[in-house]
This record gives C-alpha cells, structure tokens and sequence, in this order.
C-alpha cells in the first residue's frame, strides 16, 4: 500500500518527500478534527454523569 | 577419465506469488490501525482538552460579563441557563487549574466546557443536594484528581452574590469516632450527618445507574425527608477508574460558611482560598 502510493508520487525524491508529509498531515487532521469528534460519543469511554 | 560436468544454474525463476502482496498489505493495514488507534489516545487525552480550555474560556468570559452588568442585590440564586455558566468551582487541594466555571446541564456538549451542574438538584446554597458532573480523562478533566481529595477539603462555590463554603465529608474510615475537637478549625462545620444521611460519607465509588446520590438526601427516595430537615450538600460526580467509566467517583460535601460578596469590592476572597 505504501510502496504502492511512494511510486505513484510524482518528482523527484525530495519532492515525493514533501508530499507524503503533507498527505500524513491531511490524514491525520482529517482524523483528529472529524473523524474522532464523530465517533467518540459512541464510544464508551468518558460518560462522567449517572444514568 | 571424463568427468561429467554441471553446467551452472541459474536458481530457479522465482514465480511471482500471489499471496506475498496480500500479506504485506495486510501487515500495513495493521500497523496503519495501531497508529490510529494510538492516535486517537492522544486525542482524547489531550486534543479535547484544547478545545475544551476554549469553551470554558468563553464560558468564563460570559459569565464574567453578566456578573459585572447585574449588579449584587439579591441573595436568592439566579436561576440557570442550560448550557450556560452560572457559578464558579474553586478547590484548593486540587492546585492551579482550578477554578473552573460551572455550566447548567449534563449532556456531552455542555461537559465539554467544563464542569456540569445537574438541572434538576439544588442550585448552590440551597437545602438538598447541588450536583455537579466533571471529566476524569480529557477534556480538561476537571476532576482528575477526585480521588485526592480528603475529609474537610473545600469546595468553594462561588455564584453571583455568594460565596459558599463547602467541605468534604468525613471518609468511610473516618466516620467511626469522629472527633470535632481533635480534628481542628479546619474541620468546623464537619461531621457525620446521621439520621437519614447515615451512610453518607466524604467519597463512595457505586455503578453508574446509581443515580439516587444526587438525590436530595443521597441514596433516599426524593421527598422523603421535608426540605426544612434537609442539609445543605455538594455533590461532584465522574468517573472511576480513571480512563474508564465503568463506575462512578462520588464526592459528599457539606456546607460550613457563607459570605457574601461585596459589590464594590470584588476582590475580596474567602479566607479558605489561601493567601
């Protein structure tokens, strides 16, 4: 899968560098700022209050 | 003699596998979900609580305002907005990050500014029991050191034109021979209640559909002891063990004292803040 995206990165190796740290980045504020957000409350994990 | 020589081979063309590529992206797939999941730790633990020091700021900076339009005039408490700040929690056991401004309400979003008042217990003060949730983990987690605290600790409740003083119930090991006398000022005001608060004491950890300790009087039917008999009890709730919340901590207060806030002279604190 990574093999797969490295080579299909355009440019040289500095280039396919920069891209794959931008495109981490994507992933991983696209996890932090929606994903986790949409998921928690379903998740069992932080409910302080009594039922 | 002849020797019969074997020509060198070549190793045998390796047949391109099918299954290699699939295991490996297999592998990937695993190791991409443990970063994941790791990452998501890191979110509840510690990005929640960014967003959530800005909308306790906000909450704070509300409140602020609305105590500086309405000037002191009235001791009878302000009835509440849902979702909105209404007093201020101040615990000085529990070191800086308090104070922190209590919102009306229990639902996630409301918890996620910060410490949660249940609607429907006794607003500050009151006869009965003022209730309030707080996070554990994340989300700043007002109440992560619940499990610090001890007997006669305060709980200073601060609201519009009041300050309250409350203090932490005598610990289950505590209760049993008591003495007001050795336990100093500190303690003033302090002491297993009795009667139908038997059984009430300064810290308890119970399942989380045990919600009769935010009753009027914790664990008894509501209406069972007429409000003129009731104490006047705090209540902080979250959850146990830490990281979890598969129980609940529960933390009994009892008021001791109450001052009155000086309109012109707004910095005056109660002397149980320290300093």
């Amino acid at each position: 899968m990574y093999a797969w995206i490295w080579r299909h990165l355009p440019g040289s190796v500095p280039v396919k560098v920069v891209q794959a740290v931008v495109l981490v980045a994507v992933v991983v504020a696209v996890l932090l700022f929606v994903v986790f957000p949409w998921v928690e409350p379903v998740l069992p994990f932080t409910d302080p209050t009594l039922e | 003699m002849t020797t019969t020589r074997i020509p060198a081979q070549s190793p045998p063309p390796e047949r391109p596998s099918r299954l290699r590529p699939v295991l490996r992206g297999l592998g990937e797939v695993c190791i991409t979900l443990g970063l994941i999941v790791l990452l998501f730790v890191f979110y509840e633990l510690r990005v929640t609580s960014w967003f959530s020091a800005r909308e306790q700021a906000r909450a704070t900076e509300q409140l602020r305002q609305r105590w500086q339009r309405e000037p002191v005039d009235t001791e009878e408490p302000v009835d509440p907005v849902a979702g909105e700040g209404f007093a201020r929690l101040h615990v000085p056991a529990l070191g800086p990050d308090f104070p922190f401004t209590v919102l009306e309400g229990t639902d996630q979003s409301t918890l996620s500014a910060g410490p949660g008042h249940y609607a429907e217990s006794a607003l500050p003060g009151q006869r009965g029991n003022f209730a309030v949730a707080g996070h554990r983990a994340g989300r700043m987690a007002p109440f992560a050191e619940l499990d610090e605290l001890e007997s006669c600790d305060a709980l200073v409740v601060e609201t519009d034109s009041q300050w309250y003083v409350y203090r932490v119930l005598p610990l289950r090991g505590e209760v049993d021979g008591w003495d007001p006398e050795q336990r100093g000022r500190r303690c003033s005001g302090v002491a297993p209640i009795g009667g139908p608060y038997r059984g009430v004491v300064g810290r308890t950890v119970v399942e989380p559909a045990r919600r009769e300790v935010i009753n009027p009087v914790p664990g008894q039917p509501p209406g069972t002891v007429p409000r003129q008999w009731r104490s006047r009890l705090i209540t902080l709730t979250t959850c146990h063990p830490r990281y979890s919340a598969e129980k609940r901590m529960i933390v009994h207060g009892v008021l001791t004292k109450r001052y009155p806030k000086v309109a012109d002279r707004p910095e005056l604190k109660p002397p149980e803040l320290g300093r």
